[in-house]
């Protein structure tokens, strides 16, 4: 087949009439743009419909996995928030206790010191038998 | 902003619409989109003169004019309606309706082939072929290198030759 005759083929195809009707609604339709006499929408939100467009280019080809990452987004600056509110009360609570709860508390320590107590002294006699100093130094104090 | 006169709105239509519209239903297959496009495209003259000033190729501009506002189309449309625009050719034809069966076989199997082709690929195949403008008008009006023009076009015309060729050679 030589591309010559193929392309004329196609050429001589007819192409689908404009339908005559369309003229007077179109014509009127552009009067009635004319006589109204306000700037396109285009025109007059200029920097808006740029943003939108621009916006749509970039999310057109997914949109729905672009909402829903936003929904997760959202979500999770949400469960972020709440928990972040929650911290500020909790050390509200704790700064304040009531006095039996100091009491408790009091007891609670004295007992811990009744019972750790008991390791303190050994602890303290340990630090100085294993005090880096000359052993005759080491002799007089455990004369001491 | 000052607006084109009624008589000359009329004068762009009737020297320009047929061609604009054969060229939109083209690319958007799709009737109503392409009058809302149309409608669109001579509301915009209308309503700013200032556009057609210094424009020497009035039919390459107007085109300019309809090819961004269908690609916009298109691209607003998203996804869900480029797959609709690929089985387009079984929505609508460009061609003209016949009675004779072999030519409306053919003019079926082109408008299917034509749907296949890319936007852009089918856009300057439909205006070398049908809107009989030069490489240098189409690469003018479509903004786009000469060069780009033509080997879109071969591209297009090879992918169409080797889509029609069995039915061309059969009602040759």
């Amino acid at each position: 087949m030589k591309p010559d005759e193929f392309e004329q083929r196609l050429s001589r195809q007819p192409l689908r009439q404009l339908p005559p009707d369309w003229r007077g609604e179109i014509l009127a339709a552009a009067r009635e743009a004319q006589s109204s006499g306000h700037s396109s929408p285009v025109t007059r939100h200029g920097w808006l419909a740029t943003f939108n467009q621009q916006l749509s280019t970039i999310f057109w080809p997914h949109p729905k996995a672009w909402a829903g990452l936003a929904a997760v987004w959202i979500l999770i600056l949400a469960m972020n928030l709440s928990e972040r509110d929650a911290s500020p009360r909790l050390v509200v609570k704790s700064a304040s206790p009531s006095p039996e709860a100091m009491v408790e508390l009091k007891k609670q320590q004295r007992l811990l010191a009744e019972l750790v107590g008991t390791y303190e002294a050994p602890d303290v006699d340990r630090r100085k038998i294993f005090s880096p100093r000359p052993r005759s130094e080491r002799a007089e104090i455990l004369m001491t | 902003m000052k607006m084109l006169g009624r008589k000359e709105i009329e004068r762009l239509y009737d020297a320009h619409a047929p061609a604009l519209f054969a060229f939109l239903l083209n690319l958007t297959r799709d009737e109503a989109d392409t009058r809302d496009l149309l409608q669109e495209i001579f509301i915009k003259l209308t309503r700013d003169a200032t556009l057609l000033a210094g424009v020497r190729e009035e039919r390459a501009f107007l085109i300019r004019l309809a090819h961004n506002a269908a690609i916009d189309l298109m691209r607003r449309r998203g996804t869900r309606e480029r797959t609709k625009e690929n089985f387009a050719a079984e929505i609508i034809s460009p061609f003209a309706p016949t009675s004779d069966p072999d030519k409306k076989v053919f003019r079926e199997e082109l408008a299917a082939a034509l749907g296949e082709l890319p936007a852009d690929q089918r856009a300057v195949v439909h205006l070398k072929l049908w809107g009989e403008l030069t490489f240098e008008e189409i690469a003018a009006a479509l903004e786009i290198p000469p060069n780009t023009a033509a080997s879109r076009y071969r591209y297009g015309l090879d992918k169409l030759r080797d889509t029609l060729r069995p039915l061309y050679e059969e009602i040759k």
